[in-house]
């Protein structure tokens, strides 16, 4: 059941022919000798919400620059809405930036900084009115359009910034970090803005973070990226379920690592022997090949695990700390090998809390422990 | 609540502001007023002052030649001011948007003037103009002239001897506005479709505004004022307000004239400013 889930969903416009509007084609960058984007390879198809996701430095924004033309590959080609865009200026191409610093144009109001493009486009007069004060309405910034942008609050700005680029109607909306520089509750309320607004104008956005509850909340598919590669492109779902790697698993929320040998595999079951002789009921990725002998480590998420004795892996364990989170409580339990694991527990109304020191056991399905290669 | 304070007058800031209140009240607003004072006077036979009410000083400068030098005097002031942002605003740009280690050195360089007395540096403009100097060797041997030209004591050379003395005076404010320019600006501009002219004509240069403003009137004011490189370049031909006045003063000794002089000079040359940031300048200096 939960792999029918987990599969890719279909996009937003079913029966459509998904149309790859950006084509990165065995792009590498190097800056010197650093390489900062090696090998990329991506599709992203018309009207999806794509983001790229990573830690700093791995390669995310270097990606989104090269595709709005303020940085060349190296090697590979980029090409948007069909056309290769190689030696393209950025102001030739049919795409445009949010920026993580607004750059917004601090000598011009707001609607000067949301025309500038119209005007670059040669639009004029009625139309051009017309247009700014709609692309003003949807990002809720009506009766501002005279303001100077010093007058302006960062959320205004950001919205100033999101406006400018919409407005030119681009083929693809690229996002670097827009919402960085804001606080919590105005980020989270501005996520599900921005959600909204792209299914609305139904433009491909391409959004860069390395805020990974960001990119699960907005995303129709993500790319995580390290280290100038690319490690795993999937929808948030099976990001969050099925990662591909030791990476992801740690990138995308939490994750418990148990390291241990295969003793046997049946199709996707997999036994594993852990440390201090414990028995592991796991499963493997449909298209991994895996041998008994294999080093292996195995992921579970704290929320897949309970306490009691019913499941496929059950093992005695002590409470070691406990903090109550108000929806949940986090423990962190160590098993008998002396195995560290987190687990959270809901605060519904009759569950029995524990406190340090108890022992009790934990237990977890084989469904819920993926094998990950070393 | 600290902008309250911000705002009020408090005993401390009062005393921290008393040593530059005392020494411009001293150095700068007393004889200022000691040459308004002197400007109705009269001189006296023998190079005195009398003091008094007498406008004459100010009647003189109706003088067809008076009015001549200070036409001549504002539209080299001016020439100068516009030479030295031609010049000076790619200059800046170019050092402004170098890596650090670039930009400090570069700058350097463009200070090194300072580090010699204007007249030596002019006097050394001197040995290069004059008939038998290394300019009318070079046209010469470039086979550009035939003999010597006449290129020292012409307008042409008191503004080439004025542009090379105020260039820097343009180029520091300039590049302190452009350095701090945030060149996401420039990506922004050029992400909504405008190619690199229309960039810089519709963000660069707009955001530069106070540079601009702040490098004309540093150039201007001193410009206006120059006595030095009229009178080493120019010759007797372009004299300029400022010879006039030190001639005034120094030879003449009639410091009634020299100081309605300087007062006209001052009046004008604010009334010049003003005309000025207010033209260009109010809304483009209100950016942050």
């Amino acid at each position: 059941m939960r792999e029918e889930r987990t599969k890719e969903r279909p996009l937003a416009s079913p029966g459509n022919e998904r149309r790859a509007v950006v084509e990165l084609a065995g792009i590498t960058k190097r800056f010197g000798d650093f390489t900062a984007v090696e090998d990329l390879n991506l599709n992203i198809y018309e009207g999806e919400f794509f983001s790229l996701l990573g830690p700093s430095g791995c390669g995310k924004t270097t990606t989104l620059r090269m595709i709005a033309g303020f940085e060349e590959p190296t090697e590979g080609t980029i090409t948007i809405a069909g056309q290769t865009v190689q030696g393209m200026p950025p102001y030739h191409r049919p795409v445009n930036t949010v920026f993580q610093s607004y750059a917004v144009f601090p000598h011009l109001n707001v609607f000067d900084n949301v025309a500038f493009g119209l005007r670059r486009a040669g639009v004029k007069g009625e139309e051009l009115r017309r247009r700014v004060t709609e692309a003003c309405d949807m990002v809720q910034l009506s009766g501002l359009e005279k303001r100077k942008p010093a007058k302006l609050s960062g959320g205004q700005q950001q919205r100033v910034a999101l406006a400018r680029a919409l407005v030119n109607r681009p083929k693809v909306l690229l996002l670097d970090e827009p919402l960085g520089a804001l606080d919590r509750k105005l980020r989270e309320g501005m996520q599900i803005e921005l959600k909204n607004l792209q299914e609305t104008v139904g433009i491909t956005f391409i959004y860069v973070t390395h805020d990974q509850e960001e990119a699960l909340t907005m995303s129709d598919r993500i790319a995580v990226m390290n280290e100038g590669r690319v490690q795993q492109v999937a929808d948030p779902a099976t990001l969050y379920e099925l990662p591909r790697s030791r990476f992801v698993a740690d990138f995308i929320g939490l994750m418990n690592m148990l390291s241990g040998t295969v003793e046997s595999v049946s199709g996707r079951q997999v036994t594993l022997r852990a440390a201090g002789g414990k028995r592991v009921e796991a499963i493997i990725h449909e298209d991994a090949g895996m041998r008994p002998g294999a080093e292996v480590h195995v992921a579970v998420r704290p929320e897949k695990m309970r306490f009691g004795d019913e499941g496929d892996n059950v093992y005695a364990a002590r409470v070691r700390q406990v903090i109550y989170m108000g929806v949940s409580t986090q423990y962190m339990v160590e098993l008998e090998g002396g195995e560290k694991m987190m687990l959270y527990q809901q605060n519904a109304s009759g569950v029995a809390g524990y406190r340090a020191g108890d022992r009790i056991s934990v237990a977890w399905d084989a469904a819920n422990s993926l094998v990950l290669e070393s | 609540m600290a902008k309250d304070k911000g705002k009020g007058w408090s005993p401390g800031l009062a005393g921290l502001l008393s040593p530059v209140t005392f020494w411009l009240g001293l150095f700068f607003l007393a004889p200022l007023l000691l040459i308004v004072a002197y400007s109705f006077g009269t001189a006296g036979v023998y190079g005195g002052m009398k003091l008094g009410f007498n406008t004459n000083n100010y009647a003189q400068i109706a003088d067809p030649l008076y009015l001549k030098i200070l036409f001549r005097t504002l539209v080299i002031a001016v020439l100068t001011t516009l030479l030295c942002l031609v010049l000076g605003y790619p200059l800046a740009y170019f050092i402004a948007f170098r890596s650090r280690k670039w930009r400090n050195n570069l700058i350097l360089l463009v200070m090194i003037p300072f580090w010699s007395s204007l007249i030596i540096r002019v006097y050394a403009w001197v040995v290069i103009l004059s008939g038998n100097g290394i300019a009318n060797h070079a046209l010469q041997f470039l086979g550009i002239t035939n003999g010597p030209v006449n290129l020292i004591f012409t307008p042409k050379a008191v503004l080439m001897g004025m542009v090379y003395s105020y260039l820097p005076f343009m180029v520091l404010p300039l590049y302190a506005s452009l350095e701090s320019f945030d060149v996401s600006l420039k990506e922004a501009s050029q992400d909504l479709g405008a190619n690199r002219w229309h960039t810089f004509w519709r963000v660069t240069f707009p955001l530069s505004m106070p540079g601009v403003i702040a490098g004309s009137i540093l150039v201007f004011i001193p410009a206006a004022g120059e006595f030095v490189v009229p009178q080493l370049l120019g010759g007797a031909k372009t004299t300029m307000m400022g010879n006039l006045i030190q001639q005034q003063f120094l030879d003449a000794r009639n410091w009634a004239f020299g100081s309605a002089l300087s007062m006209i000079l001052a009046v004008v040359l604010l009334v010049a400013i003003i005309f000025y940031v207010r033209r260009v300048g109010t809304d483009k200096l209100e950016v942050g």
